[in-house]
């Protein structure tokens, strides 16, 4: 540090009894900036820590957790997203040892490229995320699933994961299926009497949401608005063969469904929906087949088949899976913006050698979020 | 001994003049990385030899470890600083141990002991003789109500 105490490091011989030198020496041999910013790195280091801790405990003592395949994780696009990481912080040591040569020009360059591969990171990263929403795969269980939901509102109305095949799993499945499968027969089959132009009902896709205003929302003018807007983009665009396939396979299920002999009292019931036995379990299986430990083959189930069905997926420990995983890359890609901020507004400026102390600092804080990577990547994608 | 200026070059990057290392370091410890990156992500292809899913994650994280001894000592120029380096790194090395050990006797209860109450919440049922064997669950029932 450099407003560090006078202290007494030298006596002139020559010059004399009595006549002591003062001279002044840093406490620490560094800048402020550095010294600070290294406190705050141990401060995230204790804050990193404490997340992964925290993950570690939760992931070996659940019951049960999902492979990456089961959510959609593709370690391929972990393991490039690494790469990216370790490139940029190649490219922001390359920044400042080009600056500290007072090369401006160079460092500039490679500064811009860092910003660049942390901009491809993120873009990586949203592209995860997005596969993940599209799933219906979010941090909060579904509204229906019995769990309750810190989180209420549009989240829990999206969000698509239950935990076991019972009661509430199999009640939103067979909503789901019978709600999709009259629409698609609406779609294939348009009912004559519903409104005035059959004939343009199977080349339009406006048509099959006309047909479900007339019967659900007579009363309120902004109701058939919204649900032509969810049909419509579903079930209507898709071509004739896909929803003919689709109706058969589920009609299949709906039959099995159906020859079961109606459970007469609630343990029968309760029983019946369990994971392990019951006519549930074969419909679950069918749907949204569990994988085996350690098989990573993708398997062919009907949420695989048909995802725009947006049929409730069964993954064990998915959503604690969900929550830690977002929490921890939500935490990190925080970290990413930050650092792309200041990059940002690094390159406004000069960047010879006397921004070379502000490009290490920022360089080590750059290199800490590559460290944090470094541990994520195995334990979210690769565990 | 003069006063250093807070804007001189060579305290900005401090005082401990390794430059002559060159870029040439910077690309080696790269290439370390990609080469460590690819031996994780081997790890968890299907031509891994050992099947043991314990030496797979002790494997991966003496991985990591490395990589990031490697991007602390040379990215963030651990290796030549001046001691100071020790006042910073020591103690929050020793906090980040600490609270590493104060959660061992969670994974170490949460991992092998499942009570009734979380039994019954279970994402999948266990099986109560596997899960005796797996020491998912004590043998005599009456005892997982006192945990």
């Amino acid at each position: 540090m450099m407003d560090a105490p006078a202290t007494t490091v030298a006596h002139d011989h020559d010059a004399g009894h009595g006549h002591i030198k003062l001279e002044y020496q840093p406490g620490l041999p560094l800048t402020n900036a550095k010294l600070f910013m290294w406190l705050f790195l141990s401060t995230e280091i204790m804050f990193f820590a404490a997340l992964i801790g925290v993950y570690i405990v939760i992931r070996f003592g659940a019951p049960a957790w999902p492979r990456p395949h089961d959510v959609h994780l593709v370690e391929e696009i972990g393991a490039f997203n690494t790469f990216v990481l370790i490139c940029s912080s190649v490219s922001i040591v390359l920044a400042f040892e080009a600056a500290k040569a007072n090369k401006a020009a160079n460092a500039k360059m490679w500064m811009a490229i860092t910003l660049v591969l942390g901009c491809v990171f993120l873009g990586i990263k949203g592209y995860e995320y997005n596969a993940k929403f599209s799933h219906g795969i979010f941090p909060v269980g579904p509204a229906n699933s019995g769990i309750d939901p810190l989180l209420k509102g549009s989240l829990t109305v999206h969000s698509r994961i239950y935990e076991r095949s019972d009661l509430y799993y199999g009640s939103a499945l067979r909503n789901q299926i019978e709600q999709k499968v009259t629409r698609i027969n609406k779609r294939l089959k348009p009912a004559p009497t519903a409104d005035d132009k059959p004939a343009e009902a199977t080349d339009t896709a406006a048509k099959p949401a006309a047909t479900i205003k007339t019967d659900t929302a007579a009363d309120d003018p902004k109701k058939p608005k919204e649900e032509k807007k969810d049909d419509y983009d579903i079930v209507d665009t898709l071509p004739e063969s896909v929803l003919q396939e689709a109706l058969n396979d589920f009609t299949v299920v709906q039959h099995q469904w159906a020859d079961r002999s109606p459970p007469s009292t609630i343990q029968e019931r309760l029983k019946d929906n369990d994971l392990t036995s019951g006519k549930l379990a074969e419909v679950a299986d069918l749907v949204s087949a569990p994988r085996e430990p350690g098989e990573t083959a993708e398997r062919e189930d009907l949420n695989e088949k048909y995802p725009w069905m947006k049929l409730p997926l069964l993954i064990p420990g998915g959503n604690m899976w969900a929550s830690t995983y977002f929490l921890l890359t939500g935490f990190h890609a925080v970290h990413v913006i930050v650092g792309l901020i200041v990059f940002g507004l690094m390159m406004r400026m000069t960047l010879d050698a006397r921004k070379a102390g502000f490009i290490e600092n920022i360089g080590l804080y750059w290199h800490f979020v590559d460290l944090v990577w470094i541990f994520l990547f195995p334990l979210l994608y690769l565990f | 001994m003069s006063v250093p200026s807070a804007h001189s070059p060579s305290l900005a990057h401090g005082v401990s003049g390794h430059d002559d290392h060159g870029i040439a370091k910077y690309i080696y410890v790269f290439i370390a990385l990609c080469v460590l990156t690819g031996m994780s992500f081997f790890t968890y292809s299907r031509f891994w030899p050992i099947p043991n899913e314990h030496v797979k994650w002790a494997f991966m994280m003496a991985v990591s470890c490395t990589k990031a001894m490697l991007v602390i000592l040379f990215f963030m120029h651990i290796k030549y600083e001046a001691n100071w380096k020790y006042v910073l790194t020591i103690p929050a090395g020793m906090m980040s141990i600490f609270l590493m050990l104060m959660l061992v006797p969670d994974v170490g209860m949460r991992g092998r002991w499942a009570s009734e109450e979380r039994q019954k919440h279970m994402a999948v049922p266990l099986n109560q003789d596997e899960a005796v064997e797996a020491g998912k669950a004590p043998r005599d029932a009456n005892s997982t109500k006192h945990e």
